[in-house]
């Protein structure tokens, strides 16, 4: 699979340095499980925090006290460990088990969509378990979570051939492409292709013919659809996001 | 720094990892902990400035982990500096979620995997060690304007708009100067 679109050098720094947003920061392992590039990359860039790490220290502390607390509580937590050991053995054999059934139904259910795994915390049964709410005939969305004061993650699937109404961005849209793929007039975005467009951006995607499309999409603030008609969803997209004043 | 002692003494640090996972060696947790739990500590006062209780807290949490997960440590695949900085810093963001205005429920573990490939790759692995004495030399060599700013994203848990916000730059002159650092440590290639 051949990926043209990435995330900036910049996204990636942040996301290896810990300090991206949680929200962009989904979109960022969701990409790279699919990307050998930038997993080669941001093993360079977390490399380079090891570095970074090994440089810091702090000569003033006292670490004689917290060390006899961790240790203290290393004992205690071993021992509860040992007590419990048979009890948690059991545990585990039939958390295993469960995870075997939910990985067969996710099979059964979708026979070519395998679920990223960054991505299974909210969709744990496949993409036709969640609850989609359609904008369109052929277009659908399914909120994965919203962040207070943050941004909003969604999954968008639309039909094949069909298109999204012209939207502008009030803030920064992230797509990735899941399934399928689309295009508008600066390309055509396939499989693992990240891409960003900020606020001055309007456009208007179109999926191709022969499959359907799911994105994974995290968007700063509610999207904004320009043509007359269309205008009618703004009070609909604005109630589903959590920047919303209604 | 001095690079040769510094990989002399990681060399006794990765013979301690083992003592543990074969051996639950608490000497060998003894010694890391004095090791590392300093520089933990800092890492998390640099995101959080006199937050020592939550300091304290990652730092047990880290050397817990340590402790627990020394058996997956693969030290042909990762430097045990670049091992013990992921698990610190996804202690301090699973920390800063749970504590933070702004709680979150999307849960961090998902997210940051360990840097550990499942296939062993020994081709990957003599890569692995290249990138890392070039990484580890060339900062050294950076300009003090770069280091800076690298300093702001990785230890203080900045983004790079927050940095530009912090130092009064426009925020093309906080990425210019990334991706020269970056550009010189080999670690980003112009696509």
């Amino acid at each position: 699979m051949t990926i043209h679109y990435h995330p900036s050098i910049e996204m990636l720094t942040d996301y290896a340095a810990g300090s991206l947003s949680l929200t962009h920061s989904m979109s960022i392992a969701t990409h790279i499980e699919q990307c050998q590039e930038c997993q080669q990359q941001i093993r360079k860039l977390t490399t380079l925090g090891g570095q970074l790490f090994t440089q810091t220290t702090t000569e003033d502390a006292n670490i004689v006290d917290l060390k006899a607390s961790f240790f203290d509580k290393l004992r205690e937590q071993d021992r509860s460990e040992s007590m419990s050991s048979t009890v948690k053995e059991q545990g585990r054999r039939d958390q295993s088990t469960d995870h075997m059934t939910s990985e067969e139904t996710l099979l059964s259910w979708e026979q070519d969509y395998q679920v990223p795994k960054s991505l299974r915390q909210f969709v744990p049964f496949g993409y036709d378990k969640l609850k989609w709410m359609p904008l369109s005939p052929s277009v659908k969305i399914a909120t994965l979570c919203q962040e207070e004061g943050g941004a909003q993650v969604a999954l968008t699937r639309i039909k094949a051939g069909a298109s999204i109404p012209t939207h502008t961005h009030t803030g920064d849209e992230i797509t990735l492409v899941l399934e399928g793929a689309f295009s508008d007039k600066s390309g055509i975005y396939r499989q693992g292709d990240f891409i960003t467009r900020d606020a001055s951006h309007k456009h208007k995607p179109m999926v191709t013919k022969d499959a359907e499309c799911i994105c994974l999409t995290v968007l700063d603030a509610p999207i904004e659809f320009t043509g007359w008609l269309t205008r009618l969803f703004n009070p609909i997209m604005r109630r589903y996001h959590p920047h919303s004043n209604h | 720094m001095d690079t040769v002692k510094q990989i002399d003494s990681d060399d006794h640090m990765v013979q301690d990892m083992l003592a543990i996972s074969q051996n639950r060696d608490q000497e060998a947790l003894n010694r890391l902990f004095d090791h590392y739990v300093p520089k933990i500590r800092a890492f998390c006062l640099a995101a959080q400035p006199g937050a020592n209780l939550m300091a304290d807290d990652i730092a047990q949490e880290v050397m817990i982990r340590v402790w627990r997960k020394a058996h997956t440590y693969k030290p042909e695949t990762a430097s045990l500096n670049t091992w013990i900085f992921t698990l610190a810093r996804n202690a301090r963001i699973d920390y800063l979620r749970k504590n933070s205005r702004h709680q979150s429920n999307i849960d961090p573990e998902y997210l940051w995997r360990d840097v550990i490939d499942e296939n062993a790759d020994p081709f990957k692995d003599a890569q692995q060690k290249r990138d890392q004495e070039r990484i580890q030399i060339g900062l050294a060599k950076l300009p003090q304007d770069q280091q800076q700013v690298l300093a702001k994203v990785y230890l203080e848990g900045k983004t790079h708009k927050e940095a530009a916000e912090e130092l009064s730059l426009p925020l093309g002159t906080i990425k210019s100067r990334v991706r020269l650092a970056l550009h010189k440590l080999t670690i980003y290639i112009k696509r």
